[in-house]
């Protein structure tokens, strides 16, 4: 059996002590142990920021792309061996800012693989800048007026742009957090965990305690995840209380199963045939 | 005596222009005739004015015709613009209801009005390409038998209506012929009729590629609707991706997890595809990009002709890493130089980019059929039973001549770790001052074995007094263009580069020491000639440069060449 422990790495940490991160990394490799999945198995890919070095600290393949172009990278590799157990970790600026319209086209797509989101509500790696998160009229060092955009809502686009899977989590929330990982990998589709994370060191507002005040849990009080209204209803749902938890899922046709070429077997395990090409193209 | 004649016919977008082309190519070819057809056209898709211009020849051409034997005018404005470049005993077909027959040149024919009666209106360029083939003399039946071929899965009702069409054309041209005729007997030449975005796709494809991203852009679209036809055939997924951005990360991600992908675009999105490119270099994962120039800067003639993409595409991304650039000049080329692209990315973990434009892209030619597809295609990537300890595999060991062997994700022990950070020999971010240098070092080291493997420019006449320098798609052009000055008396040799980058000084510098060489360039700045100077210190004398977008003509090269040579 895979243990946590198996996905441990001697690569220095560079993380912030106290920062939400690090249960958000524990989260995964319970997750993955649950599963039985060894870390050579695993194909961890990220964007820039702190969430973004994620890979660096577990075990398995990675790549650490871009700022935004996770998911264009992660659609790429499942496409060419979907196969592959792909997990992107992104921030809430390098996912909804920088790749907002991979995002919006990655749940179109139905890419099967499990998006997790680091949402500080803040520009963790540059040092606290307003992040899309970040609520309205929040003041930083660099907005030092307060914002002036809208939040964005990370949860109500997804279901409106046709999300299979949607959940929320949070990183103080652990073994819930774990769960949801499992579930969100065991989903044949495009799933999203937004994951609340405290970052200790430019979010004063959104800490622990605050998040521990207000999140809970969806399936405590009762919610069917195949309701969408209701998912939709839970999804603006913001301030004194947060729901966590799946609030959607629903059957769908993952990426690769669209794709005619990929119906027997992945891109890649095709051997190549001159000859064919040759009577194909010539 | 060789024929060589030259038919354009013009009129607005959406008339049919291109039909008309597509028939009388397909006619001459079927005939053993050897044809070179460029597509002038506006960037809409009614109105305006267009042109396709079709040079027939029963010797091999590769170059656009300049003359004006025959000029189809589907409007007015068509024959208004062209009547100064009308040659000798040139003729006119012209599409119009009024002064129906034949006089000074002109038929006039009433080609909508004769496709009605041939039983519909969209049949009009049947009967214009009927009309056409009869005043070229050719025998109705090749033209019927085409039109059986071509509709033949349409079923005998379109057959009958598009033979009918055909013959009211023959039948309007009644006994009027050109002055110069092709014997019209039928052969297979064993040759195929090709424009350059088939080419490449067709290199792409035998090279093994089987994932390719792209967001439309002209003139590159070309490139991935002519992989269509094969993607029931094939292993292959094509995805039409969100933007550029996204289409150049898919394609590095589907070749890090051991696919090989190719992506394609235009200026601009070669312009969002930057930073993708960089991580590609970083991040040592083979990438194939095509950029099929077109003028800019910004949206610039979307649907013209351009050299002027070269210093940008060498440049492109921050710091310095190495890359592959070719530029082919026929579509043979681009078949040849998109699998060499693909291999030597693979071999080298490097990004390569195949420089092409509209006018190779979308010209067709008729092309001896020689391409091969390999039998075995040589791979550059290992695996678990390659390695003593899967266990210990690091993505970016340093080795002696910068390459590290490239295992793919999920297929062994081994643990593949990429990175757009600066990394250390496992592929984790270091931040290590000496290990920045020794990586740059490692990468850029690559540059010496790269250039082993780049052909020299191709030298015509070498020993000439004077050479013309040119690059990509005008070489035969420039070819021509020096024939004929050959033949007027001048010392005139060419100098043809298709294999541009990394680029070997000492040997370049060879080939152009005491001579006097002018570059000919479709920009403004005379982007190679910047190259030349900068690497070999060797400064060009003139340059023959055309930036208006549109093709270059050997007439031009021979005027402006006389002219810098008096
Ligand atoms: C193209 C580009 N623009 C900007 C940056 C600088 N940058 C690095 S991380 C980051 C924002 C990170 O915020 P978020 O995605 O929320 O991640 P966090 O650090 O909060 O986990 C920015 C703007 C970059 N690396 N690349
Ligand atoms: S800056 Fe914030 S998000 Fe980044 S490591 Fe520190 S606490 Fe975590
Ligand atoms: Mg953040």
């Amino acid at each position: 059996m895979v243990q946590p422990n198996d996905y441990n790495n001697d690569f220095e940490n560079k993380w912030c002590p106290g920062c939400g991160n690090f249960l958000i990394l524990n989260a995964m490799k319970q997750a993955f142990a649950a599963q039985n999945i060894p870390p050579e198995k695993m194909m961890f890919i990220s964007g820039i920021g702190q969430a973004g070095k994620t890979p660096h600290f577990i075990q398995g393949n990675i790549f650490h792309t871009l700022h935004g172009r996770a998911l264009p990278v992660a659609t790429g590799a499942k496409t060419a061996n979907h196969d592959l157990n792909i997990v992107v970790n992104s921030g809430d600026g390098d996912c909804y800012g920088e790749g907002g319209n991979h995002f919006l086209a990655a749940i179109r797509r139905n890419v099967d693989i499990t998006l997790l989101v680091h949402n500080n509500q803040v520009y963790g790696l540059t040092k606290g800048q307003a992040s899309p998160t970040t609520a309205l009229g929040t003041v930083t060092r660099l907005q030092n007026q307060g914002t002036t955009s809208q939040s964005f809502n990370p949860m109500s686009v997804a279901l409106a742009a046709g999300i299979g899977f949607l959940a929320r989590g949070f990183s103080g929330k652990t073994e819930q957090l774990t769960d949801l990982i499992r579930r969100a990998m065991a989903y044949p589709g495009f799933a999203l965990i937004d994951i609340l994370q405290p970052c200790v060191s430019f979010n004063k507002i959104n800490t622990q305690k605050w998040y521990m005040d207000r999140v809970y849990d969806i399936e405590e009080t009762g919610h069917d995840s195949a309701d969408f209204a209701k998912a939709m209803a839970l999804a603006m749902k913001w301030g004194d209380k947060i729901p966590t938890g799946v609030l959607y899922e629903q059957e769908t046709v993952p990426f690769h199963q669209r794709i005619k070429a990929l119906g027997k077997k992945t891109l890649i395990s095709h051997a190549f045939d001159a000859r064919k090409v040759s009577r194909a193209i010539l | 005596m060789t024929i060589d004649i030259t038919v354009k016919i013009g009129g607005e977008a959406g008339q049919g222009i291109q039909t008309i082309g597509t028939l009388l190519s397909q006619v001459c070819h079927g005939a053993g005739l050897f044809i070179f057809s460029v597509d002038d056209f506006e960037s809409r898709i009614r109105g305006g004015h267009s042109f396709n211009l079709l040079r027939i020849s029963d010797e091999p051409v590769k170059a656009p015709g300049n003359g004006l034997d025959i000029l189809v005018a589907l409007d007015q404005r068509t024959l208004s613009l062209n009547r100064d470049n009308l040659a000798q005993d040139a003729m006119v077909i012209l599409n119009s209801d009024t002064d129906v027959g034949f006089k000074e040149n002109i038929l006039s024919i009433p080609l909508k009005g004769l496709a009605k009666e041939a039983g519909g209106a969209i049949t009009a360029n049947t009967v214009a390409a009927g009309a056409i083939l009869s005043i070229l003399g050719a025998p109705y039946k090749i033209l019927e038998n085409l039109l059986k071929n071509r509709f033949a899965a349409k079923g005998e009702k379109i057959i009958n209506l598009n033979t009918t069409a055909a013959k009211k054309g023959y039948g309007a041209a009644g006994e009027i012929r050109f002055s110069k005729k092709f014997s019209w007997t039928p052969q297979d030449t064993g040759a195929v009729i090709i424009n350059g975005s088939r080419a490449i796709a067709m290199g792409a494809l035998a090279s093994d590629c089987r994932f390719f991203s792209f967001y439309p852009m002209s003139p590159a679209t070309g490139i991935m609707t002519s992989v269509v036809p094969f993607m029931d055939k094939l292993p292959i997924v094509m995805e039409q991706a969100e933007d550029e951005i996204a289409a150049v990360n898919m394609a590095i991600g589907a070749s890090f997890a051991g696919v090989r992908s190719l992506t394609a675009t235009s200026g601009g999105g070669f312009c969002l595809m930057t930073e993708g490119l960089g991580l590609a270099a970083i991040s040592e994962t083979p990438l194939v990009i095509v950029n099929a120039q077109r003028p800019g800067p910004a949206t610039g003639l979307p649907t013209r002709t351009a050299q002027a993409d070269l210093l940008f595409v060498l440049n492109a991304s921050q710091d310095s890493f190495p890359r592959f650039v070719f530029a082919p000049g026929s579509p043979m080329e681009a078949f040849e130089l998109t699998k060499k692209a693909f291999a030597l990315s693979e071999k080298y973990q490097v990004p390569a980019i195949v420089l092409t434009d509209q006018f190779l892209n979308n010209s067709q030619v008729t092309q001896e059929n020689t391409f091969v597809v390999d039998e075995n295609l040589p791979t550059f990537i290992c695996h678990d039973d390659d390695m003593t300890d899967p266990g210990q595999y690091m993505r970016y060991c340093f080795t002696q001549d910068g390459i590290s062997p490239r295992a793919i994700p999920g297929r062994g022990k081994a643990i593949v770790r990429a990175t757009g950070n600066e990394h250390n020999e496992a592929g984790q971010i270091s931040e290590d001052a000496e290990n920045k240098i020794a990586m740059s070092k490692k990468r850029n080291g690559k540059c010496k074995a790269m250039i082993q493997e780049m052909d020299l420019p191709r030298v015509l006449h070498g020993d000439s007094n004077t050479l013309l320098v040119g690059w990509g798609s005008s070489r035969e052009i420039i070819i021509e263009a020096c024939t004929a000055l050959r033949q007027k008396g001048k010392d005139v040799g060419a100098v043809l580069i298709k294999e541009i980058w990394p680029l070997d000084r000492d040997r370049w510098r060879d080939i152009l020491k005491d001579r006097t060489f002018i570059m000919v360039e479709q920009n403004s700045n005379c982007q190679m000639g910047q190259i030349i100077s900068r690497e070999t210190g060797l400064f060009y004398h003139g340059a023959v440069l055309k930036d208006d977008g549109r093709p270059l003509y050997p007439e031009y090269i021979i005027e402006k060449t006389t002219q810098i040579m008096e």
